[in-house]
């Protein structure tokens, strides 16, 4: 007899993960076992120890605590990232959904060319051109996602816009702005839903890649994506610097795409 | 070659579905029936009764999670329960044919009308000059004037009756002999509905072939059915010829569904709304023309869907707006309303006009409860409350029969009748002028549609407010309306006093109209 | 509806307004450069005659709308000016790194496509069976992982358990076609990982809609077995709704390259940005950013005409 999984596991696994997470964040807010830049040149490139949880690197930082520390930066930079997305987005989705017409071929335009910049290469641009630092990583990122929910607001509202109660609406004169935000967006909250879970993870891809390009979060501060690309040099030979940054950002992927599986097996709403 | 007896035989058919593993639930309970060669058997009972799933066991389309546990499915002579299912699918569309509900996307929109109809001669390997004949000749029974173009055509260009036709037509291409139709006209409007249900009995006379024609519509089965029986539970409860069934029924079952799906409006002592002869005008509309526009970039084409509309209503009239559907009704009520921009004409208003609407699923805001939408619509009207707006809210929702315990629920915790209810509450939180209902009572069960009407009917005449009624139910519109207006093809036909108009019809439209109710869809 | 001539019309002048709006968006984003343009690209530490000097070169005293021109019809002529730091043109610069990216991209495209489309069929044909949640519960794992991360895992496995190590050796598809292929093949493989699993749960999801669609029901009851209704209704279908999906995971892929010929030291024009990113080469920079924006916006418009090829309902325009 055929199953469907239930949607539990999904979220039972996510929560397992992300709590994860979640505990690396707030221990890593108040305590680390070493300084996050502390170098200990007795202790170069060692295996994972009792000493050290997960191993130092090349310059003698333990990687436990650099582990630990750089779950904030991409906890920040995911949400902060999402939030400045989302209040573009939709803002942008439900004036193009609403009204229509010239407005509509505008702003659609303007987030069709948006996503035309393949990847991050968008991002990579606006810290070319204003420098590399938290700040433009955050709302650079946060551009290049924005269309993303403009779309699903768009489409959305105009699903809306010939639903009966939305023309009662109209039909007693109530101002737009009011039916955009009163009347149309609360009832896109389980479509947008998985759409904001799943941008906190495509978010925190992208932030480690900028990372490893060393044009995301800066040093002294520790980043997973950074780690891993001063750990290329030795790959076979500290293979730990490679598996346990890889592994922190999989688990806070990961369980974000499960929670996001959650949300859509359950609540219904939009699809990927 | 014509099988004799009776082309289908079930016999004690026991069928469960299972829901995620867990044991089933028994959906069909020992269901026994026999359909005669040549005749066409109507099934009607509630939703959930078992209709669809008997139509897909006797197909043998049943989903993985649905399992025969006991019984026999004889057709021909032959035991289908007893084949394998590469077996029972050859026989689909060579033997059996089906068609289901809702023809929308019934067919595959990336091929051509002719390619959907032809894989059922491909995959028998049949002479493809030959079939595409066939399919041909097959479309011309169905009625197309001009079966290659519309062979020709892609799903997308067609209207919702024609693809019923092309589906009918897939289903009856190879000559079955046994056709079993899924409520296959309640996604149409009435007209369509009527010419489908003619091209079935026609093909049951002139092709023989028998049908199991499965609906809900009990007055549809009663013209069309040379025999009925009754579902209830997975069982049949009641079995008979159509007249006797419907005139005698035997169950007290059958008895309450026809008197449930039976709405008689007479019954309700209504009085038509009139106006007084020297009643002010409300709405006066002059001239109207409208349509849409399609804003392409580059040039803008637009269609006029309503033309030259002239008609006025006085205060405390109730018009009743007929037509089949796609003749412009809603154009003109969504015009009336302010939604469309007129192209021409004009409409005079004398206060405020509010809506109902047709699909209680929708006219409700499922993100809000309905004390939001009283106060969204009492804010809207510009009222001044007086105090506490509380009382006024449940007033008026004792008025159209709801009490103080609906004012905090969602429009998920009401049933649809009662979601009606709330928006009309909304229209007289407004205190309007007029209320314009379009299909008001159509999406509700008998019980609601009586209780709607009813209301709606004193509302007219105890406030004065002035109504405009869009149905398709022409004896709801006879009960209520002293005026009517007959519209086709965006123009209005006919216009006059309701009694004259609906015994005397003038014009085609009219007695169409009033055939498809003889055919009761 | 509209006839398929003016739908692709209408298609061809988005693709141009696109295209215009994207080349003026990178010349904009290098041109409101806080501050003195010159003196930024140069550093502190430059002199001012060379600052001077730049400044004339730049033709930063101009007026925008005059530079802009001048840039873009330059580029529609393939001439971006000379790189400042490389003292070459840009467009040899480009060039030259050029096979790197697009072939590793088209490489991963292939692979995505070869792999998703079978996985994603017989998933789908039996949803919640054995295979089904294997496959599947993989795919989301491979969606987590960053694709530069998964190439070092891959290098290390690589390393390690088979003691091959393919990083860095990159021969020119002049050279020798074959190896050419061979030094970007476990690059796109790690790039197209995380794709196939996107590509393979949008693919699955959708076969899965349209075997309860409507009109698979109807070949059903027309007598087709499962599997020609695989093959002729499911499989078309599926293949025209991903069509979209398809054309941004291609994007996402040359992102992607971007960053991981970083991992595999391929002369690419990822390296090749982020050295002009360090060296604040702009005319240089705008010049890769354009051509890569360029080419993702000739694939949208590819996807539009292949989507309006098959499917007759777009060039009805309507859409879907």
């Amino acid at each position: 007899m055929r199953r469907r999984p239930n949607p539990k596991i999904y979220l039972v696994t996510g929560i397992i993960l992300l709590s994860v997470i979640a505990v690396s964040f707030i221990v890593g807010l108040f305590w680390t076992p070493y300084g996050i830049n502390a170098t200990d040149p007795a202790a170069k490139l060692t295996a994972p120890s009792l000493q050290h949880l997960f191993g130092t690197d090349n310059l003698g930082r333990d990687v436990f605590s650099r582990c630990l520390a750089a779950s904030r930066y991409t906890i920040l930079v995911s949400f902060a990232g999402v939030a400045f997305a989302l209040v573009l987005g939709t803002a942008a989705g439900l004036f193009a959904g609403y009204f229509g017409g010239i407005l509509d071929r505008i702003i659609m335009v303007l987030s069709n060319s948006i996503m035309c910049f393949p990847g991050i290469l968008l991002a990579l641009m606006a810290v070319a051109v204003f420098g590399p630092s938290l700040y433009n990583v955050i709302w650079a990122l946060g551009l290049v996602f924005a269309p993303t929910y403009a779309r699903v607001y768009r489409s959305g509202t105009i699903e809306l816009s010939s639903r009966d109660y939305i023309l009662q609406a109209k039909i007693m004169k109530v101002r737009p702005g009011r039916i955009m935000f009163i009347h149309i967006f609360p009832n896109l909250m389980s479509q947008i839903l998985p759409a904001v879970i799943t941008g906190l993870a495509n978010m925190t891809l992208s932030e480690s890649g900028m990372s490893y390009l060393g044009l995301g979060v800066q040093p002294p501060a520790a980043s997973y994506g950074k780690m891993l690309a001063d750990a290329q040099s030795y790959i076979t030979a500290a293979p730990w610097l490679i598996i346990f940054p890889t592994l922190m950002l999989v688990f806070y992927i990961l369980g974000l795409y499960f929670i996001s599986e959650w949300v859509r097996t359950t609540y219904g709403g939009g699809r990927a | 070659m014509r099988y004799k007896g009776n082309i289908l035989e079930v016999k004690g058919l026991t069928l469960t579905v299972s829901n995620n593993g867990e044991p089933g639930a028994v959906i069909l309970n020992g269901l026994s029936f026999a359909v005669r060669t040549g005749e066409i058997m109507g099934l009607i009972g509630n939703s959930g009764s078992g209709k669809t799933m008997t139509a897909l066991a006797v197909s043998g389309l049943l989903s993985d999670f649905a399992k025969i546990e006991s019984g026999q499915i004889i057709f021909e002579g032959e035991d289908l329960t007893a084949k394998t299912a590469k077996e029972r699918r050859k026989l689909l569309g060579e033997k059996i044919g089906v068609i289901f509900q809702d023809p929308s996307s019934a067919l595959d929109p990336l091929q051509t009308v002719g390619s959907n109809l032809a894989e059922i001669l491909r995959v028998r390997n049949l002479d493809k000059e030959a079939g595409r004949r066939q399919v041909l000749d097959m479309l011309r029974i169905v009625g197309f004037e001009d079966p290659e173009q519309i062979a020709s055509r892609y799903p997308h260009r067609l209207s919702g009756g024609q693809r019923q036709r092309v589906l009918i037509a897939g289903a009856a291409l190879m000559k079955p002999s046994l056709l079993i139709a899924d409520e296959p006209t309640s996604s149409l409007d009435t007209v369509t509905s009527m010419s489908i249900m003619q091209l079935l009995h026609e093909m049951c006379q002139e092709m023989g072939i028998s049908i199991l024609f499965i609906s809900h519509n009990l007055n549809a089965v009663r013209n069309f059915c040379d025999r009925v029986m009754v579902m209830k539970d997975g069982t049949v409860i009641d079995s008979d010829t159509s007249w006797d069934i419907m005139g005698q029924p035997r169950s007290a079952f059958t008895a309450d569904l026809l008197a449930k799906s039976r709405l008689d409006p007479d019954k309700l002592g209504l009085t038509a709304g009139k106006a007084a002869d020297d009643a002010p005008c409300v709405l006066s509309v002059k001239d109207l023309s409208a349509g849409y526009s399609n804003g392409a970039l580059l040039r803008k084409s637009s269609r006029t869907v309503i033309r030259d509309i002239t008609f006025d209503i006085k205060e405390g009239d109730c018009l009743g707006l007929i037509g089949s559907s796609g003749c412009g009704k809603t154009t003109l009520i969504k015009t009336l309303l302010g939604l469309i921009r007129p192209s021409s004409g004009s409409i005079e208003k004398n206060g405020r006009i509010a809506a109902v609407f047709q699909d209680p699923a929708t006219s409700l805001n499922p993100a809000h409860t309905v004390r939001w939408h009283l106060n969204e619509a009492l804010k809207a009207s510009g009222r001044n409350a007086g105090g506490d707006k509380d009382s006024l809210f449940i007033r008026t929702l004792n008025e159209t029969g709801l009490a103080e315990e609906h004012l905090h629920r969602f429009p998920a915790q009401l049933s649809g009748g009662q979601r009606q209810k709330v928006a009309i509450a909304m229209c007289l939180i407004g205190e309007p002028s007029a209320i314009i209902a379009d299909e008001p009572f159509s999406a509700l069960d008998a019980a609601s549609q009586a209780s709607v009407i009813k209301l709606l009917s004193d509302i007219n005449r105890e406030r004065k407010t002035t109504m405009l009624i869009v149905s398709h139910n022409l004896r709801v519109i006879r009960a209520m309306c002293s005026r009517v207006i007959v519209m086709n093809d965006g123009v209005i036909v006919e216009s006059g006093d309701t009694a004259s108009v609906l015994s005397a019809p003038a014009t085609e439209t009219t007695r169409m109209l009033l055939d498809a109710r003889m055919y009761g869809v | 509806m509209r006839s398929a001539a003016g739908t692709i019309l209408i298609k061809i002048c988005e693709f141009a307004l696109t295209a215009l709006l994207v080349s003026f968006f990178t010349f904009i984003a290098f041109s409101v450069i806080p501050g003195d343009p010159a003196r930024v690209m140069l550093g502190t530490d430059a002199s001012e005659e060379q600052v001077e000097n730049l400044r004339a070169e730049l033709g930063v005293d101009r007026p925008l709308s005059v530079r802009y021109l001048d840039w873009l019809g330059g580029a529609l002529k393939g001439d971006l000016g000379d790189s400042l730091s490389f003292r070459t043109p840009v467009n040899e610069l480009i060039k030259s790194r050029l096979p790197v990216t697009l072939g590793m991209s088209l490489m991963a495209l292939i692979i995505v496509l070869i792999v998703a489309f079978p996985m994603a069929a017989v998933c789908a044909s039996r949803p919640g069976s054995l295979t089904d949640r294997i496959v599947s519960a993989f795919g989301h794992v491979l969606f987590a992982v960053p694709a530069f991360a998964l190439s070092m895992l891959l290098i290390l496995l690589f390393t390690k358990a088979f003691g091959i190590y393919t990083a860095g050796r990159y021969t020119a598809p002049s050279d020798d076609a074959g190896k050419y292929i061979a030094s970007l093949l476990l690059p796109s493989v790690c790039i197209a990982l995380p794709k196939i699993a996107m590509t393979f749960k949008f693919l699955r999801a959708s076969m899965i809609e349209f075997s309860a669609s409507d009109f698979a029901r109807t070949a059903k009851s027309h007598g087709l077995t499962d599997l020609k209704i695989l093959l002729t209704h499911i499989i078309p279908n599926s293949a025209v709704s991903s069509v979209t999906v398809i054309s941004l995971v291609l994007s996402d892929i040359m992102g992607g390259s971007l960053i991981v010929e970083q991992v595999f030291n391929l002369p690419g024009l990822g390296r090749l940005l982020l050295s002009a990113i360090s060296r604040r080469d702009f005319p240089l920079l705008s010049g890769i950013v354009f051509y890569l924006a360029l080419i993702t916006v000739i694939l949208y418009f590819l996807s539009d005409v292949i989507n309006a090829a098959i499917d007759p309902r777009i060039r009805d325009g309507r859409s879907l």
